[in-house]
């Protein structure tokens, strides 16, 4: 016997991310999933971004890998609440995981909550997690070949964060290039060049984009 | 790798909607993917083969059907087709000003139960 279904396949994922977005709305809470390759510089830019905040907005952050608490305890050292999350084998985070550790941060005292999701470029574009916007770290390092070899990710992210501008003079990468693929894909797409390194970057516009973000709640 | 967790969800649908049904076992599964949702083909047929055993649908084939990307352009009014998982511009007229609208699919469509 045949039985029609026509169900999203991840639709068990999607109705727990919306749990959770539910929840994060009714804290006032603006959430996003910060992704990117392995070695990107996602800890790096979260660690200016939060310096750069300096105590404006409320920041608690999720930070997820598949062993080791090295992230977490950089972000607990700059003094804001933190969980660390260990996918095991997993190579992305779903929505079920960040559910279970919810309670673990002081949602009602947040006004912005940065997950970091593991470093992969493919499949933590296909997991919502109830984030309002996703965010996408890309290093100078990684060539400017990435928008049309990784589509998905760029297609899904509100802001592209190109880290590592300070050794350009010594990588071939094309930032014209970057760009325009980025914008061809996702023509919406805010793009941000920073180095997380030296700082340069970050202020004023990525900071005043990211207190906007926060603010939106 | 990801393709692991999609296989996992699908089992488990297909499982529930053969138990509402009031069927034991699953013969068959039938999927669309989209070619853009970045959901590898044979990724996908290589999990599902790995994680079936054990379910009620250890002895399911699954059958994968492949979805195009699509879109309508705001500047041509056209609707288009495209192959692979991304389109830079509309490619009946070049503009920019083109929504994709299909090719992100990953629904289950239909189970065969008995």
């Amino acid at each position: 016997m045949k039985v029609k279904v026509v169900t999203r396949i991840l639709e068990a994922n999607d109705r727990i991310a919306e749990e959770n977005s539910r929840l994060f709305k009714s804290h006032g809470v603006f959430v996003v999933n910060l992704m990117g390759a392995p070695g990107a510089g996602k800890t790096s830019v979260l660690e200016r971004l939060i310096a750069g905040l300096g105590g404006s907005r409320r920041v608690g952050v999720i930070e997820g890998d598949i062993a080791g608490t090295e992230d977490a305890e950089r972000i607990s050292a700059l003094g804001v609440p933190v969980v660390q999350i260990n996918t095991g084998s997993a190579c992305h985070l779903d929505a079920n995981m960040i559910n279970e550790v919810l309670a673990d941060l002081p949602l009602d005292e947040l006004d912005l909550l940065m997950i970091e999701n593991v470093g992969n470029l493919v499949c933590p574009a296909e997991f919502n997690v109830g984030e309002d916007m996703k965010i996408m770290v890309l290093s100078v390092t990684e060539g400017h070949d990435k928008p049309l070899k990784y589509p998905l990710m760029f297609q899904r992210s509100g802001a592209l964060i190109i880290n590592k501008t300070d050794i350009l003079p010594h990588v071939n990468t094309d930032m014209e290039r970057v760009r325009r693929d980025a914008r061809a894909l996702n023509p919406g797409i805010r793009i941000f060049e920073v180095s997380s390194k030296t700082g340069e970057g970050f202020s004023p516009a990525l900071i005043e984009f990211i207190e906007c973000l926060s603010g939106l709640r | 790798m990801h393709e692991a967790s999609i296989a996992e969800s699908i089992l488990d649908i297909a499982a529930l909607n053969c138990r509402k049904a009031g069927f034991e076992r699953v013969r068959s599964i039938r999927v669309r993917i989209g070619s853009a949702s970045g959901v590898e083909r044979e990724a996908l047929l290589f999990a599902f083969e790995c994680m079936k055993g054990g379910t009620a649908a250890e002895d399911a084939t699954l059958e994968i059907e492949m979805a195009a990307l699509g879109g309508t352009c705001d500047n041509c009014m056209g609707e288009f087709e495209a192959e692979g998982a991304y389109v830079l511009s509309c490619p009946l007229c070049g503009s920019n000003a083109f929504r994709i609208t299909r090719g992100h699919e990953m629904d289950i469509v239909e189970i065969e139960v008995n």
